[in-house]
């Protein structure tokens, strides 16, 4: 377990900075873990795509397939790369303050 | 007085004697300890002053309890020769720590070992112990049981596989109106094709290229709607029988459909497990031929069935080798002459091949972030090698080793990015003629469960439910009862196994902390009972650290467990799930 402190953000991470308390997630924390990812700016795609895998992640304990996610959002696969830039898996999972998704990854 | 051992620590002790063959005890006994293994290993490398990275050292931890229990030397003259047992638990999590936490098991000091030892080989078995007695990593543990559970280790469900590979075929068809997409489960295709769950889940890119590939050189394909996960958590974790379990499924399901070749996705591990390893683990025969996608892919090209044009890749490229295709399978000069045909600007990396650095995320250590800090420490040696090549991007045959590449790339900010060899050839592709492919040869996927329970979806299964809290009973028994099932109900240990014993149920669900008989002593009697042991069991506990119990004995593990609380959705998906995996074994 570690500590991610940025600015007035101070979270409980695990060891690859993945959310350990999913309840300490707000939208300060978001743009906080986003500047790790290398986005700077979250715009109201990146919003949209973040409640989506946090309502995702509330009901079913896991994070979605990829394909879930374009369909459920609209996004191509091209654009959630392009808001992500290291990808759903670790990039986009990682701001909306899922646990690290499990295996190889 | 010789000191009180734990029920573990004997476990891993007898076990071990029973895991000793020639190779294993070949590589125990040769160490001179002449210091070779040092240079070779990354962990050194990166931690110069930290004698305990040292191969030779770390396999000393292994080595000193074969000694004490196994080599007349080290019964004799235990001090003399270093041997030393296990005694507590705690003794195990020092194991643990070394066996996954320090080596990635990528075989680097055992081809620079002169005396021929192989760390990894027992490094992997002193895993396979532990994890036989519940001692991992949790990321392994969660990983095996998804393996083992549902199939493949991202836990992808049938429906939602198949849902991504149309939507994928449906994404080529807007660009390309003609092209066949992907053909799910066509019997008799020339070329059955497999993947790594990563790509399903969370990028399809690679698949998209493949398909594209195949489609351009006219390839009679398929990929399999089910059983199509190539990785194997079981080379790491050491569990021989998970590895075989994942390596036959694949097997069985090549020849069901009639394939008459295997073709592997660029994963190391994948690629090692299911060619080189799967076959003895799965004493299992394989009638067909399975290869690399890599010479796949440069067979099309030589054979002229695709075009490429490498100037549409001109970036300064260079060429990572994952450990388990160049160490352990003998895969070094394909890639290369492949990235030098869709490729104009290829510069080698040193070392390279066989002598090359592991990308340090190999051997499951991607899936352990306990260990992650020592892993990006250890990077260092990666990162100083591939700045060095002056490259912009770094190609791989390996999804493991992008991920491991891409975090140490983030980690010390080099400017690079990670593709692989299917991504530069598909982009290199020359599509001079539209795909000419009747549309009525498509083949239409078969129709797939929905995951989300419908009415009656248990209907004609009798299950028995043994659990010491009425309410709990009462709450599983109706979502049970609403989806058609019929309940049996048990409230202690020794009434479940009467009830098992006259009902006969089609599956049974068991809480571990009950009065009289436990559930684990409920379940250690069903599993050893012939007429019993074959009922699929679902643990449903509270506490979930007690399910590591089940794995300590001597008996089949349990088919599911979920953990309380509990809802009505994770209750039918998971009986379903082992009802479904129950029926299909059967037939």
């Amino acid at each position: 377990m570690a500590i991610f402190e940025q600015g007035d953000v101070k979270i409980d991470v695990d060891e690859d900075g993945f959310m350990e308390e999913p309840d300490q997630w707000n939208e300060k924390v978001a743009v906080a873990l986003a500047s790790t990812e290398g986005v700077d700016e979250l715009s109201e795609d990146h919003w949209k795509l973040i409640n989506y895998l946090r309502e995702y992640y509330a009901k079913f304990g896991i994070a979605p397939m990829i394909r879930k996610l374009c369909k459920e959002t609209g996004f191509p696969l091209k654009k959630v790369y392009e808001m992500f830039p290291s990808g759903p898996a670790k990039g986009a999972c990682k701001v909306a303050g899922l646990a690290k998704p499990t295996g190889c990854v | 007085m010789a000191k009180e051992r734990s029920h573990k620590a004997q476990i891993v002790i007898d076990r071990l004697g029973k895991k000793l063959n020639r190779q294993i005890v070949g590589s125990l006994v040769a160490c001179v300890h002449c210091g070779n293994c040092t240079d070779a290993c990354h962990y050194v490398l990166a931690n110069p002053g930290d004698p305990t990275y040292a191969p030779a050292y770390k396999a000393d931890k292994i080595r000193s309890i074969f000694k004490r229990h196994y080599d007349w030397t080290g019964r004799i003259f235990p001090w003399w020769v270093h041997a030393k047992s296990l005694h507590t638990d705690e003794d195990l999590e020092e194991l643990k720590d070394i066996v996954f936490g320090k080596c990635t098991n990528c075989r680097r000091c055992t081809i620079n070992c002169p005396m021929g030892v192989d760390l990894a080989t027992f490094n992997r078995m002193a895993r396979g112990l532990l994890v036989s007695v519940g001692v991992m990593p949790e990321g392994v543990a969660v990983v095996s049981k998804d393996q083992w559970e549902i199939g493949n280790q991202m836990g992808v469900l049938k429906e939602d596989y198949v849902d991504t590979l149309e939507w994928l075929t449906e994404e080529m068809q807007m660009e390309y109106p003609k092209s066949p997409g992907i053909p799910i489960d066509t019997v008799g295709a020339d070329v059955v094709y497999s993947i790594n769950p990563r790509e399903v889940k969370y990028d399809p890119r690679t698949i998209s290229d493949a398909a594209m590939i195949f489609n351009e050189a006219g390839e009679n394909w398929t990929m399999p709607a089910e059983d199509w996960d190539m990785t194997n958590f079981g080379l790491f974790s050491g569990d021989d029988d998970l590895g075989g379990g994942v390596a036959r499924r694949l097997y069985e399901k090549v020849v069901e459909l009639k394939g008459k070749k295997l073709v592997i996705s660029e994963c190391g591990h994948g690629y090692r497990s299911t060619r080189c390893e799967g076959p003895n683990w799965a004493q299992h025969d394989v009638s067909f031929p399975m290869e690399s996608s890599v010479i796949t892919m440069i067979n099309y090209i030589k054979e002229g069935k695709i075009k490429v044009d490498k100037s549409k890749n001109t970036e300064k490229m260079t060429f990572h080798d994952s450990c388990n295709n160049a160490r352990s399978c003998g895969l070094t000069e394909e890639p290369r002459e492949l990235l030098n045909l869709v490729c104009e600007n290829f510069q080698e990396m040193y070392p390279n091949r066989t002598e090359n650095y592991c990308c340090t995320g190999g051997g499951g250590a991607m899936s352990m972030s306990e260990y992650t800090p020592q892993r990006l420490i250890s990077a260092k040696v990666k990162a100083d090698q591939l700045k060095a090549t002056g490259a912009s991007v770094v190609v791989t045959s390996c999804h493991n080793c992008v991920d491991g590449l891409a975090d140490l790339i983030k980690h010390y900010k080099l400017d690079m990015k990670v593709t692989q060899l299917v991504n530069l050839v598909a982009n290199a592709l020359v599509i001079d003629k539209p795909i000419e492919v009747p549309t009525e040869e498509v083949s239409i996927p078969a129709a797939v469960t929905p995951v989300v329970a419908e009415a009656a979806c248990l209907q004609g299964y009798k299950i028995l439910v043994a659990d010491d809290e009425p309410d709990f009973v009462t709450f599983v028994s109706t979502v049970l009862e609403d989806n058609g099932a019929e309940i049996i109900k048990a409230y202690d240990g020794n009434q479940a196994l009467e009830l098992a014993r006259k009902e006969k149920p089609d599956l049974m669900t068991l809480d571990i902390t009950m009065p009289g008989k436990s559930g684990i002593e409920v379940f250690e009697i069903l599993r050893s009972d012939d007429e019993l042991a074959d009922i699929p069991v679902c643990i449903m506990t509270g506490k979930p650290e007690l399910r590591k119990l089940i794995y300590d004995r001597a008996v089949k593990p349990p088919e599911g467990y979920v953990d309380k609380p509990i809802d009505e959705e994770s209750i039918i998906l998971n009986i379903r799930r082992i009802l479904e995996l129950a029926k299909s074994k059967g037939k």
